[in-house]
Formats: C-alpha cells, structure tokens, sequence
C-alpha cells in the first residue's frame, strides 16, 4: 500500500505500524509522485493525506481516480464535514481523521480490501446482520421476514448495500436514486431512511442498518 | 427711512387723487346732463383701492369720496352738511363696501403670498435635501443644513452633535464646549429634549425663562442631537416651519452616517472572523499534526508484532493514552474558540434520533460497559439544528454520563416536545452533584474531574445558547439529569 503524507515522521510511523500488519508499504510526499507510484507499483490501497504541499490532495486525488483502481483512504487533519463530502464525491472509499490509532486505521484498510474483492464477484445477496438484500430477485428480508418497500426506498437501500460499508454522501444518495436532474434536498434521503429503518424495525437512536455518517451521509453496516 | 414713508403714503395719495379724478367725472357728467346714482362710481374707486392697496387707502378713499361728493353734489352744494337718514346711509354703504372689499383683497393677497413663500421654501428645501442627500459626506450635507438654518432670523446657531458609543462629536454647525456635548449626550442617551420639543410633527419652544435664552436648546434625534440657538422673541411660525424641516433632514442624514458605520463595523467583524477562521484552521493543523505522528508511533510499536516486553507495550500504550487526550483537549479549546469567535451555524431539520444515533454510535465502545435506554417517541417533531454542534453535545453529555455513572450503571437519553421547543435530557446514576457546584459546572475550565478539561460542558451551553436553547443540570433521585432545549423546525416536515 502506499501511503501519501508530507511529514517524514508520519511516513516513518505508518511505514512500521503497517508493516507489522503484514502490509508492504511504501510512502511519498507529494502528490506527483504518488500518481507516478500509483501507475508504476499499482498499490491495492493509497493512503492520501489532503494536506500536502504543491499539488494538494484534491488534485491528487482526481488525478488518482481515473489512473488506478486502488482504494483511497483520505486523511485529514481537519475534521471538516465538506472536506469528507467533497473526497468522497470525488472518489474516495473511506475517510480517516487524523491523529488515529494504527488498530483503527488497519481495520479500515481491511474494510475497503474486503468490499474492493467482493465487488468483482458480483454477489447478489448483500447481507448486514440479519438484513439480507436480494438484488437479483430485488426483495429485502430481515431475519427472513420480507420487507415491502417503495421503489425510491427499494433504489436507496440498494445504492447502500452496493455499496456496503462506505460512507455514501447525501449528493451521491440523491443523484443515484432521485437522478441527475433531482431537485434534491437532504430532507429527501433523511425522510426516505427513517422510512426505511421503520420497515426494518430498525430505531432511529439507536440503527444496526442504516447509520449515519454525520455531515456527511449513510453507510450500510458491512 | 424717507423712501419708505413715501412707500407708506403714496397709496393714500392714490387714493385721494382717485377719488378727486371721480369726482371731477361726476361734475363733468352732471353738468352735461341729470344723471341718478352717479356715486356709485366712487365705489369702483374704493374697490379697487381695497383690492390693491389695502384697507387704510380704502377706507381714506371713501372718506374723501364721501366728503367730496357731499360738498359738490349734495344740495345745499358748497356745505359738509349731512341732511337726513338716506344720505348717512350713503356713506356707511360706501365705508362699509371699503372696509369689506379692502379686507377680502387683504386675505386675498395673503393667502397668494403666503401660497408663493410656501412654494419658495418647498422649492429651497427640496434644492438643499437633494444636495444634502446626494453628497457623498455626511458632514458637508449637514454644513450644509447648519448654513441654511443660521439663515433664519431668529436662529443664531444650528450644530448636529453625532454621539458614537457614548462620545459626542460636532459633525456641523460649530464647535461646542465641554458642556454643550455633555449636555448633547445626556440628551441622546435619555432621549429627552431640552428647549425645544416635537410635538405632532411641530417644533414646540419649551422656554419660558429668560435666562435660558441664552444656552442653546438640544432635540435628541434618532442617531445624534440637534443643538439649536433660537430667540423665542423672533421665532415666526415661518421659521420654525423651515426648522422642522431642517431637522427632519438632519435626523436622515444622521441615520444614513449611523447605518455607513455600522456596514463598516461589520466588514470590520467579517474581516476579523475571516482572519480568526485562518488563524484558528491552521493553529488546529500545527496542533495536530505533531499529535497525529506521535499516535501513529505510539500505536504502531504498541502492536504485539513490534516484539517489545509487555511492560514496554503497557508503557506505549498509556503514552497513547496521554496523546489522545491532549487531542481532545486542543479540540475542545479549537471547538470553543471558534464558537466564541461566533461560529456559523448548519441549522437544517434533523430527527433528534438521528442524531442520538449517531452520537451514541460514536461512543460505542465507551457505552458498552453500561445500561443505556433511549426513550426519544417516535412522533417527536423535527428540530432545526447544526448536527455537527448538537452531536457534540450529545457525545459530551454522554460522555460526562460514561464518567460518572458506575460501571454498569444506568445512562438514559431522553427528550420530549414541550412550549414550541424539544426538550432533551442525558440522565446517568452516579453520584449527585453538591448544590453549590450547580450553576459552575458550565464555567469554561471548571470540572469536577482531576484529568478534565473543563471544557466539554461549556462547549455543550455555548452551542445550545447558539440555538437559541437552555441547558441546565439538576440532580434527580437517581443521578445528575442534564436538560437542553433545542429549536423545533419552522414548518412541519416529514422526517
């Protein structure tokens, strides 16, 4: 994996954390040459940190995007909703807000190397817990109970169990299921996920479905 | 002074030499022939002096007309005898014909010349409001006004005293003593008037002593005081029409000067939380990148594959501990600053138990060791609220709660609509919090803990306040209940 950080101090630290979690790593200090080490090296994960110097890390990361099929995990320092939306509208996987704990960050990088290998088998049941989403047959059981959703419920829990595990924002949810023409608000995907947690029998305060990201959006228990 | 009185007689002269000419008509025509009722030609004579010149001219004209025609025509002719009752009446119709035409005449003119002055000030005032309105600067605007009003007879001085977060300034008109702004300011900060008064849209004069006279009078304006040197001897109506409208000028320009600064101040303020924001964002960069490496190493030598002893790991493992603390803490004192720097608000319609969920999600692992039970109904009317500020109430208080409820003691979120507002309360069954300590637990810095910071329940009142709520904190039979209120959504909607 690749890590993307400007402070020598932070490469050295993940490079050994990471290394002890059997991860080869290797790490760069700008954007340019993650993008060279992205093509040449073709890492599984790139680590990018979004405040690097020159080229920052929303360049970097549009320029990523369409190089390499590697997750990015993005890292912040700035625990800022818009930065979270705006990388994760912009391709993104995950995001990690800095300073973090190596357990955490490897359980992260864990999580997107399991969704990026279940994307290619094509799996048409995605289960979360007890909640199964049949997307071939397009039905929705919990503990094998069906559940009858409407066609917009049905679109954004499928969105959702697509994309299992990550944070999908607010804008994502409304351009995939309302289009791209939608006069979309977050009233829409809030109204539709309460909705949707009432059918499942699942509590607001309290979700194992559908949780909120805040500032953000939702993300399907994986 | 003789050209005057020249002015002054020479309608009498007139007058007397038209009835004169008249009479001479009069003989002219009743030595030609007998004609009846000729001195009815006096009253043209007298009608028109009344409608020209005037009462006294008119009344002096039938006089003489009276007299004259009684001496040449009125048998026995040569004498001023006045024979019978039809000759008396004679001359009261002419006196009287004098005295009434003269007096409608006399209204007549002044009502058109009352008519023309008024125009004339209109016109004049209209000139000097749109000059003074136009200028870019308040100050020659207001010169402007001062000039105009010092015009007047009876006003010896016109200054406008702007008063600016309690210092009085001259902006026109003069400069004023120590006492005359002292006086300016009082005046402005009670709103009272000193002399003068406005009462109906009329300028009244107050002053009834003589030895006020001679200290100006202050009227209080909207956004600063006029100070007025009036005479009260002098002052016409007419003056203190032109002066009303003078100061009504004075009160808009002083009112455009007020709202100029006040966009000014807050550019300025905008400038400041601009740079606050700046500064603020990259403290919070320099604060934390340092601590982001120290964690990364901290945790990574920590992990059982870096081979260290156990009592080595142990020692990481706190140090990390140590870390993560100092991150909170320079968050919480990022988070207060930027609220105390008046931070913007993201309010949007959120279910309160979305938030609850995402708060309590957030604290999974600390809330596993206790017995949490949300009680949020499900009909609970949406709130309007920042989620990101609200959420860290929520993760506050229920941290707080994590802190002092005994390890599997009972924490419970609650919240209900109550007066046009939800209610929300965190309650945990630890121990209760000494009366006196009450009011202070929201104090910056103040905290009941040895390792606290002091800083997460005052973040918790600084954002409620922002919202417009009330947090408090009581203790119930159970354990400390804290209480915050939060605002409803304006309209109903569906969430």
């Amino acid at each position: 994996m690749l890590v993307v950080d400007d402070e020598v101090e932070m490469q050295r630290a993940l490079r050994a954390g990471l290394s002890y979690h059997d991860f080869d790593v290797r790490a760069v200090g700008s954007g340019e040459e993650a993008i060279r080490e992205a093509t040449s090296w073709r890492p599984d994960v790139i680590l990018l940190d979004l405040g690097l110097p020159g080229m920052d890390g929303f360049a970097t990361l549009k320029a990523l995007r369409p190089a390499t099929r590697a997750a990015v995990i993005v890292v912040s320092v700035m625990p800022g909703e818009k930065d979270k939306v705006r990388a994760l509208d912009a391709g993104a996987d995950d995001y990690v807000v800095k300073p973090f704990g190596t357990e955490e960050l490897v359980a992260r990088i864990r999580a997107v190397l399991r969704r990026q290998a279940d994307v290619p088998a094509g799996e048409p049941v995605i289960r979360s817990g007890d909640l199964e989403v049949d997307l071939a047959h397009r039905t929705v059981t919990v503990n094998g109970r069906v559940v009858r959703l409407t066609p917009t419920e049905y679109e954004l829990l499928r969105y959702l169990a697509l994309h299992a595990g990550k944070p999908v924002t607010h804008t994502t949810l409304l351009r995939q299921v309302w289009g791209d023409y939608a006069v979309g608000d977050k009233y829409n995907t809030r109204y539709v996920v309460a909705q949707i947690r009432k059918k499942l029998g699942d509590d607001s305060a309290n979700p194992r479905y559908i949780v909120n990201e805040p500032g953000v959006g939702y993300r399907l228990e994986g | 002074m003789a050209g005057a009185l020249t002015r002054r007689l020479a309608p009498y002269a007139l007058a007397i030499g038209g009835v004169i000419a008249v009479t001479a008509a009069i003989g002219l025509i009743t030595s030609l022939a007998s004609v009846p009722g000729l001195s009815a030609i006096y009253l043209l004579v007298v009608l028109w002096l009344g409608a020209r010149w005037g009462r006294g001219p008119a009344v002096a004209g039938s006089i003489a007309a009276f007299l004259l025609y009684d001496f040449f025509f009125v048998p026995p002719v040569g004498t001023f005898t006045v024979r019978g009752p039809a000759e008396l009446l004679e001359l009261i119709v002419l006196l009287a014909v004098a005295l009434v035409t003269s007096q409608l005449a006399a209204s007549l003119r002044r009502t058109r010349g009352g008519a023309e002055a008024l125009a004339r000030e209109s016109r004049a005032l209209y000139e000097l409001a749109t000059a003074a309105l136009r200028s870019p600067e308040v100050t020659v605007a207001l010169t402007m006004l001062s000039r105009r009003a010092t015009e007047l007879r009876s006003i010896s001085r016109f200054s406008l005293v702007a008063v600016d977060s309690g210092q009085p300034s001259v902006l026109a008109g003069g400069e004023a003593s120590l006492e005359e702004l002292k006086q300016a300011a009082w005046c402005h900060e009670n709103g009272r008037p000193v002399g003068i008064a406005v009462r109906d849209g009329e300028l009244k004069l107050m002053r009834t002593h003589p030895e006020a006279q001679s200290t100006p009078a202050y009227l209080p304006l909207a956004s600063g005081v006029a100070v007025v040197g009036i005479d009260p001897a002098t002052a016409a109506p007419d003056d203190l029409r032109m002066l009303t409208a003078l100061i009504g000028l004075a009160d808009l320009l002083l009112d455009r000067r007020r709202a100029a600064l006040e966009t000014e101040r807050a550019r300025g303020f905008e400038a400041s939380d601009r740079l606050k924001a700046a500064i603020l964002s990259s403290l919070s960069h320099e604060l934390k990148s340092p601590i982001a490496s120290l964690r990364a190493g901290l945790t990574a030598l920590a992990a059982p594959q870096a081979g260290l002893l156990p009592e080595q790991r142990q020692l990481l493992i706190d140090l990390d501990g140590q870390a993560t603390r100092l991150d909170r803490m320079v968050g919480d004192m990022l988070a207060l600053s930027r609220l105390e720097a008046g931070v913007q608000l993201d309010k949007e319609p959120h279910r309160f138990a979305d938030l609850v969920g995402s708060a309590v999600r957030q604290l999974r692992a600390e809330l596993a060791g206790h017995e949490l039970a949300i009680t949020v109904p499900d009909d609970l009317p949406p709130v309007e609220v920042d989620e990101m500020q609200v959420g860290r109430v929520l993760t506050n208080l229920l941290e707080n709660a994590v802190e002092w409820a005994p390890s599997q003691g009972a924490i419970e979120v609650g919240a209900a609509a109550r007066n046009g507002v939800v209610e929300a309360w965190i309650e945990n069954d630890g121990p209760p919090i000494a009366t006196g300590d009450l009011d202070r637990v929201f104090d910056t810095f103040w905290t009941r803990r040895v390792r606290g910071s002091g800083l997460g329940l005052a973040i918790c009142k600084r954002v409620v306040e922002a919202h417009g709520g009330r947090i408090s904190v009581e203790n119930r039979r159970r354990g400390p209940r804290f209480t915050f209120t939060l605002p409803l959504a304006p309209i109903t909607v569906a969430l």
